[in-house]
């Protein structure tokens, strides 16, 4: 451990002055790189405990003079944040069943099993990774209306499974999988959905909860389509965030940092809980591009 | 009793193994089958509809009408298409500029630290969790003229600026939030690879009396050439598609200073309702699009990076 202790520059390097000046200017950037990320989120939570008058005040404090708590209860009740909270959540889990359901078994079938044209159906989906999605923003959109799923749930939850990038990840981890599991799990007599479910899914847990980060993130984000393709009572929260709290006209500046908090609370305060995983899951799906 | 069900399979071979073999594939094609239609109504279609629609006006209540290349010759002359155009390809070279290479210095400064590390790593990436939407909010009152960064300004003797106001400004500020909110997701790659490099090799390298300089360059920079390539074009597809913040920081102003590409599609879509012309807009996106993937293809299979 400790031979290894040492990176681009060694401890000899740093005992020359100049060396060791730069090291502490670049301690102090990345220092200062810290407190610029952190500074917008906790300013906003500060904000929120202001009064109005405060907030708009020039220049900006930091800290409240008075605290007034009674603005997140305000914020609670604005917009009917469980409702939207919900429907972000059914948008998740219905996303995530499409992804197992759908893309699973697609990878599953074409990485373990005998499939006709097998090539020839796997560039089908991959070729669509080479078509921008922003090119055929527009004809999906009157796709999906002509289909009749506009402002259902189901606008979202089955073009889930079209991810001809998941497909590509999750085929090239069910790769990975000795094919001898699925063999001596056949000649045992399993049918293939056994194996599925029973063998490729539990092996395949650490790329589908890889999958689950994106998915998720995914759903707490979007809000430009789901906002044009969902119904008033289906919309998620980010785009109910920004149609009622975004765009309002009359309302309180202390009392949107307040919403503006509650909804930023939760991600923040999964990714502080799961951040070893989540930040190796990323760099999983991040190095295959 | 056990090889009852062995031996007659083998014996009629040449007609079971044929059923069999269709056996086998049925269930093959029923896995995929799920995947095959979702791909071919959510995806195919619509490409199709797209190419199909912009020689249509889309009328959803009285039919589409054909009007051969109309459309495309509204585009040809309509000059926000141009200029949507020329704010795209800027767009795209200030996030070059002001964004590309933070993630590198930073990646390099954090490797560098001997202490807390891992709080550098969650502080950097911290911003891209919080949901873009409240981001647009929050980012508009720090770029407000009486907001904290124009206090900031003050307070070291500069005038105020105008972040989202002057369209000299407005699409910088625009990619200085965006820089802000997701450099550390690329950050964490570079990491990643740097850290990879054994640490051997700078000792040798140190040995030989190489410099700290040339440390970085003939050591580092190679173990993350892949990195940068890949992230390039990353971000090169990502932005020529950008519209998203443009619309919801200022809906394409001031006067069109920040009405990217991608934008006059969604208002030619959602504004006017002219769902042809926006097909067509798309078409055209496709084929300039295309030449940058057929790039990051060829880049990608060259150099190693794909799985």
């Amino acid at each position: 451990m400790k031979a290894n202790e040492r990176s681009i520059l060694s401890n000899y390097d740093l005992k020359k002055p100049s060396t060791k000046f730069f090291y502490y200017v670049m301690n102090l950037l990345v220092v200062v790189m810290m407190c610029c990320m952190v500074y917008p989120i906790v300013i906003s939570m500060l904000n929120g405990l202001k009064a109005n008058t405060e907030v708009n005040s020039f220049p900006p404090t930091f800290f409240p003079k008075e605290w007034h708590f009674e603005n997140y209860i305000k914020a609670w009740n604005y917009i009917d944040l469980p409702m939207f909270f919900k429907n972000t959540m059914f948008i998740f889990l219905g996303n995530m069943v499409v992804t197992v359901l759908v893309l699973g078994l697609a990878a599953y079938a074409l990485s373990k099993m005998q499939v006709p044209f097998k090539s020839a159906i796997y560039y089908y989906f991959l070729a669509t990774l080479f078509i921008p999605a922003t090119t055929y923003m527009i004809p999906n959109f009157i796709n999906l209306k002509d289909l009749g799923l506009m402002g259902s749930f189901a606008a979202i939850w089955l073009p889930a499974g079209a991810n001809a990038f998941f497909l590509l990840l999750l085929k090239t981890f069910i790769d990975g999988i000795h094919v001898e599991i699925f063999e001596s799990a056949r000649i045992d007599g399993a049918s293939e959905l056994r194996g599925f479910f029973q063998i490729a899914f539990p092996l395949s847990i650490p790329i589908f909860a890889t999958l689950a980060i994106f998915v998720f993130s995914t759903a707490w984000n979007d809000w430009f389509w789901p906002s044009f393709i969902l119904s008033q009572e289906n919309k998620p929260l980010s785009a109910a965030i920004r149609d009622f709290v975004l765009n309002a006209r009359r309302l309180d500046l202390n009392i949107k940092f307040a919403i503006l908090t509650i909804v930023m609370i939760p991600p923040i305060f999964i990714f502080l809980i799961f951040q070893k995983y989540i930040l190796r899951g990323l760099y999983l799906g991040g190095v295959k591009g | 009793m056990e090889p009852t069900t062995a031996v007659p399979i083998s014996k009629s071979k040449p007609q079971t193994q044929r059923s069999g073999k269709y056996k086998r594939y049925t269930w093959g094609l029923l896995f995929l089958l799920p995947a095959i239609v979702t791909f071919t109504l959510f995806l195919w279609l619509p490409i199709i509809k797209g190419v199909l629609n912009s020689f249509y006006i889309v009328d959803f209540v009285k039919g589409n009408t054909f009007v051969g290349l109309d459309n495309y010759k509204t585009i040809f002359s309509d000059a926000n298409v141009l200029t949507s155009a020329q704010n795209t390809l800027y767009y795209m070279g200030l996030a070059l500029v002001i964004g590309f290479w933070v993630p590198i210095l930073f990646a390099l400064a954090i490797s560098e630290m001997r202490r807390f590390q891992g709080f550098a790593r969650v502080a950097a990436y911290l911003p891209y969790v919080v949901p873009f939407v409240v981001l647009y909010g929050v980012w508009r009152w720090l770029y407000d003229p009486v907001g904290p960064i124009n206090a900031l300004l003050k307070s070291i003797g500069f005038g105020q600026v105008n972040f989202m106001v002057d369209p000299n400004w407005s699409m910088a500020s625009i990619v200085i939030m965006e820089t802000w909110q997701s450099f550390g997701s690329a950050m964490l790659i570079y990491l990643a690879a740097i850290l990879a490099v054994p640490r051997d090799w700078y000792e040798a390298a140190e040995i030989d009396g190489a410099g700290i300089w040339q440390r970085i360059r003939f050591i580092t920079m190679p173990a993350i050439r892949n990195q940068i390539v890949l992230l390039l074009m990353l971000q090169l597809i990502a932005t020529s598609q950008g519209f998203q913040t443009q619309y919801a920081m200022l809906d394409g102003g001031p006067n069109n200073a920040t009405l990217t590409y991608a934008l006059l599609i969604v208002r030619y879509a959602f504004v006017r309702q002219d769902y042809g012309v926006a097909s067509a807009l798309g078409v055209l996106m496709f084929f300039a699009l295309s030449i940058l993937a057929i790039v990051q293809y060829r880049i990608n299979n060259k150099g190693g990076v794909k799985s």
